[in-house]
């Protein structure tokens, strides 16, 4: 049983004997300040990294049913049978962090208490901090957390502790979240059988030093999400991997307010996501080898009209994995080959990015029509609009706005090379847009590589006049100066009839509007309402 | 079928002196162990045994406290303790009588209209109430309970659910309490000899083999659920967007039906107002009641015209999907789709609406419900489908409740045809 106001659990008396028995010897082993070897991920963040804390913490964890049967004696037991080395200290289960280094209540487990954990997490309602020891958590179920505020999940660093949810027999996340104040950090989820992290509904949300991936590389059976915040105000998302994911490795959803920094995404369908979210701050992150790079959207008529994002700073290259989505699936429409792209997007900015070898495109505007042509599919009734439409100027009518138009986007300061040089065209029933650029750029004859920027000119008043005069920008898209970029405007619908008329037409670059610098009328900069503000996350 | 379940039941009840020794059988099909008192296995590690190899109960059946003929003190419900008692027979809500819950005095069983499907788990609902309280009625939500109530949801399963009331072994108990500030909830496991059931909060799966109601043999991968899972279907936003626990069975609708009380069947609102439970009970012609659905499961959806299939239809998929499925819920409202019974709009309610988020459950599919054709709507086939990955409802379910699949199928097949785009 596990009694209230526990704050250290039995593990700790282990731990305590780990760092006092051999003064002598091999303190390196165990001392909690020496810098240990663990995957390479910085360790300076440990001390401001255990979140939000509380000496208050009660564990309302009830009774133990099995008292004895997975509990820590037996396992101890196993533990120093196994681990004595020749000086007689067994390798730390804690090497970079432990409960000492908290000062609320804190709760250590190691890879054999997961039922012990199982039932730490079922009981919280205080802050507490569990700290998962060096190894492999084995569950065959979500970890869930719900209800307490302040919890933080915290392991040994990536790859060092691994929460492993292969035995899973039902469509659960691995890590499972609804909980104000939550942090996770330094840790590996690997092989759930749905999203790796779901943290849902929840304000003032860290995650930081977190891998998720899935074991078997990358298949469309995986899991839907890797990290994945989702209706959550004030997002911390930091120095993260994801790799696997069957849709997006790194998806910030339907969120407000959001920092996501200096993670990577790899072998992702769609490697980092904005989507429906408003204010958000995306850099220095590294997407590569996914289908889709970085991609930003709305949803046809989610209550969160998606704004205020600003992507800067990343590198965005070699993403041309083939598409491995679900086919059906939004994301299974995606080319392979795809850099960026703003879709049903407002206010979005894209500045000091480096892009590089895309094959299909680096960056495309889409309205959201391209991709769901009914307008209704798009309205958002008033009464259920969530966040702040202020100044975006959506289109209404007396009963709801639409989030379809792709508008305010400025696009500057960014370096490309090598993109666009081999579209993805392979399956025009899946992926019609990829297969018309493939078309429109390689046949018959003018084959040259796809422009860096491709605006679909849905919703102008004229497009695609061949000339600058004959072309609006009533969606105020900015193209400002860049590196290495060319610019295209399409007319989408024009050219699919084309493509799809009786007989058949194939569009040519000749069709397109396909200005060069300064891009006039689309050489605005900025936005029509001010600026995208700075954000600070009150944490 | 249920309530033909709950009389067959109560007539072994009825009859449990000349029954007692029924519980000395051999429990032949159930082939899981679930025991979490059973020396050093992890209760996690609920170990399958050959079907046929049979597991002879450990205990007779008065070998415990809750089987004991003596009588039951009152009901105990502490709601000055937020932790839960270690083992549910504290409250003494119930003890087995061959193996079937035997309600203490103040606590009414109950059944719905139409229930939540878990892999063909039977249920015993019961609700306790403090002495002199009363529940407030509500013509759509859920009943507004007093403090110190209580909910008390069992589970069970018997080896050919043909004939359930053989052999029947009960596995875990749910309890909810309303406290002064909301509803907690409490999952108890019970032992292998039945003696008791424990508080389990992390959950389990069970490996469960058995011969469903139409003759087949099915292996369930049966959740137990942790105590967070709870919330998954339990929780609910308020008007200021804050969670808050509730029970989604005892409404109206589901409960405007009849019961075989001891003293003969009697409408369940009738009864409860009768017995002074319930305060505001209005006219019983003003209260619409949720389809039967044990018509369905049992003969089928033959006798259903349109409307009636998309009565049944709408009133399945409100208890079994639309906990998570709608406006106010925490965990499913980013689907957008709506599945309330009273959802108006056909975009929400899936009418050629491609889903967000499905990954592999679309099942290649673009449309949750294609009017005319169930073959290609995302709903019918998640519904049918039992591969990991593509199941709904998320939790509780990894069988495929045949009934309600060609229910939803007959239903979106006779909608008018419409091509989705």
């Amino acid at each position: 049983m596990i009694e209230p106001n526990v704050q250290k659990r039995r593990p700790m008396t282990r731990r305590v004997l780990c760092c006092l028995l051999p003064l002598a010897l091999a303190l390196a082993a165990c001392g909690d300040d020496t810098p240990t070897e663990d995957a390479g991920t910085p360790d300076d963040a440990a001390a401001r990294d255990s979140g939000p804390r509380s000496d208050a913490g009660s564990i309302d964890s009830g009774v133990r049913v099995d008292a004895g049967a997975t509990d820590t004696g037996g396992s101890d037991a196993a533990a120093d049978d196994a681990g004595p080395s020749d000086t007689g200290v067994p390798p730390d289960p804690f090497s970079r962090f432990s409960c000492a280094e908290v000062s609320g209540a804190c709760l250590e487990f190691l890879p054999s208490e997961v039922g012990d954990l199982l039932d730490a997490v079922n009981g919280l309602s205080a802050p507490t901090t569990l700290v998962l020891a060096n190894g492999r958590f084995a569950l065959d179920n979500a970890l869930t957390i719900r209800g307490a505020s302040g919890v933080t999940l915290t392991g040994q660093g990536i790859d060092e502790t691994i929460l492993d949810f292969s035995s899973q027999t039902a469509q659960a996340n691995g890590v499972d979240v609804v909980g104000d104040n939550f942090t996770i950090s330094h840790l590996t989820i690997t092989d759930s059988k749905k999203d790796g992290l779901r943290i849902e509904t929840s304000t003032n949300v860290i995650v930081r030093f977190l891998k998720v991936t899935w074991s078997g590389g990358p298949l469309s059976t995986n899991g839907a999400y890797g990290i994945y915040p989702v209706r959550c105000t004030n997002v911390l998302l930091e120095d993260s991997e994801a790799y696997d994911a069957s849709d997006a490795g790194i998806y910030v959803g339907q969120s407000i307010n959001a920092v996501v920094r200096r993670n990577i995404a790899r072998r992702n369908v769609a490697g980092i996501e904005i989507e429906n979210t408003q204010f958000a701050d995306v850099y220095e992150n590294l997407a590569e080898d996914n289908t889709g790079g970085l991609l930003v959207f709305d949803l046809p008529g989610n209550p969160i009209v998606g704004r205020d994002i600003k992507i800067h700073d990343n590198i965005v290259r070699e993403n041309n994995r083939p598409n491995f989505a679900a086919s059906g699936t939004t994301v299974s429409a995606i080319p392979a080959g795809t850099g960026t792209f703003a879709l049903a997007s407002r206010r979005v900015e894209i500045t000091d990015n480096t892009y590089e070898n895309n094959n299909t495109m680096d960056i495309a505007m889409i309205s959201g029509l391209a991709v769901s042509s009914s307008t209704g599919a798009w309205a958002i009734p008033l009464d259920q609009v969530v966040g702040s439409t202020a100044g975006l100027g959506l289109l209404t009518n007396e009963t709801a706005v639409f989030n379809f138009r792709t508008e305010e986007i400025w696009i500057h300061g960014n370096t490309h090379s090598g993109s666009g040089t081999s579209p993805d065209g392979l399956d025009p029933v899946a992926r019609e847009i990829g297969a018309l650029i493939s078309f429109l750029y390689t046949f018959p004859t003018d084959e040259r590589p796809v422009d860096t920027y491709l605006y679909d000119g849905i919703g102008e008043t004229v497009v695609p006049g061949t000339t600058a005069a004959g072309n609006t920008n009533n969606n105020h898209i900015c193209v400002g100066s860049n590196t290495g970029a060319t610019f295209a405007v399409l007319d989408l619908p024009k050219l699919a009839d084309m493509l799809q008329g009786t007989p058949s037409v194939f569009p040519t670059t000749a069709d397109i509007f396909r200005p060069g610098p300064p891009f006039t009328p689309f050489d605005c900069s900025g936005f029509t309402n001010g600026p995208i503000a700075d954000l600070v996350l009150p944490f | 079928m249920a309530r033909f379940i709950i009389m067959a039941l109560w007539l072994a009840l009825l009859g449990s002196l000349a029954c007692e020794s029924e519980d000395s059988r051999p429990d032949a099909a159930v082939a899981a162990d679930v025991s979490p008192g059973d020396g050093a296995t992890d209760p996690m590690d609920a170990r399958p045994s050959d079907a046929d190899a049979g597991v002879t109960d450990a205990a007779p059946a008065d070998a415990s406290p809750m089987d004991a003929n003596a009588p039951l003190g009152p009901v105990v419900v502490d709601i000055s303790n937020p932790q839960p008692p270690p083992l549910l027979s504290d409250f003494r809500f119930f003890r087995l009588r061959n193996g079937v819950p035997d309600y203490n005095q103040g606590v009414v069983p109950y059944d719905l209209n139409t229930p939540l499907f878990s892999d063909f788990a039977l249920k015993w609902r019961a609700i306790y109430l403090p002495p002199g309280s009363q529940i407030q009625f509500h013509p759509t939500d859920s009943f507004e309970f007093p403090v110190g109530s209580a909910i008390v949801k069992s589970f069970a399963i018997a080896p050919d659910l043909r004939t359930p009331e053989v052999d029947v072994r009960i596995l875990e108990t749910r309890v909810l309490i309303r406290y002064a500030d909301g509803w907690r909830a409490f999952p108890y496991l019970w032992r292998e000899d039945r003696s008791d059931a424990d508080f389990f909060a992390r959950g389990a799966v069970l490996p469960l083999t058995f011969i469903d109601p139409r003759g087949q043999t099915r292996t369930a991968q049966y959740l137990v659920p942790q105590r967070n899972q709870c919330f998954a279907c339990h929780d609910q936003l308020n008007a200021e967007g804050g969670a808050f626990l509730t029970p989604l069975g005892p409404k109206a609708r589901y409960l405007h039906r009849s019961f075989p009380y001891e003293g003969g069947a009697a409408n369940q609102l009738t009864h409860l107002a009768g017995l002074g439970w319930l305060e505001g009970l209005p006219d019983l012609g003003d209260v619409n009641p949720a389809f039967d659905f044990s018509e369905v499961a049992t003969t089928g959806t033959t006798g259903l015209d349109q409307l009636g299939l998309e009565r049944a239809a709408r009133d399945y998929l409100d208890i079994n999907c639309a906990h998570c499925h709608n406006p106010n819920s925490v965990q499913g409202v980013t689907s957008q789709l709506f599945l309330s019974f009273d959802t108006t709009d056909r975009f929400r309610l899936g009418v050629c609406k491609e889903p967000g988020s499905a990954g592999t459950g679309s099942g290649g599919l673009r449309f949750d419900i294609v009017p005319g054709n169930a073959a290609q709507s995302i709903l019918h086939f998640r519904m049918a489908s039992e591969t990991v990955g593509e199941i709904m409802p998320l939790v509780g379910r990894s069988l495929r409740d045949d009934p309600a699949v060609e229910l939803i199928r007959a239903w979106i097949d006779g909608m008018a045809p419409e091509a989705c785009d």
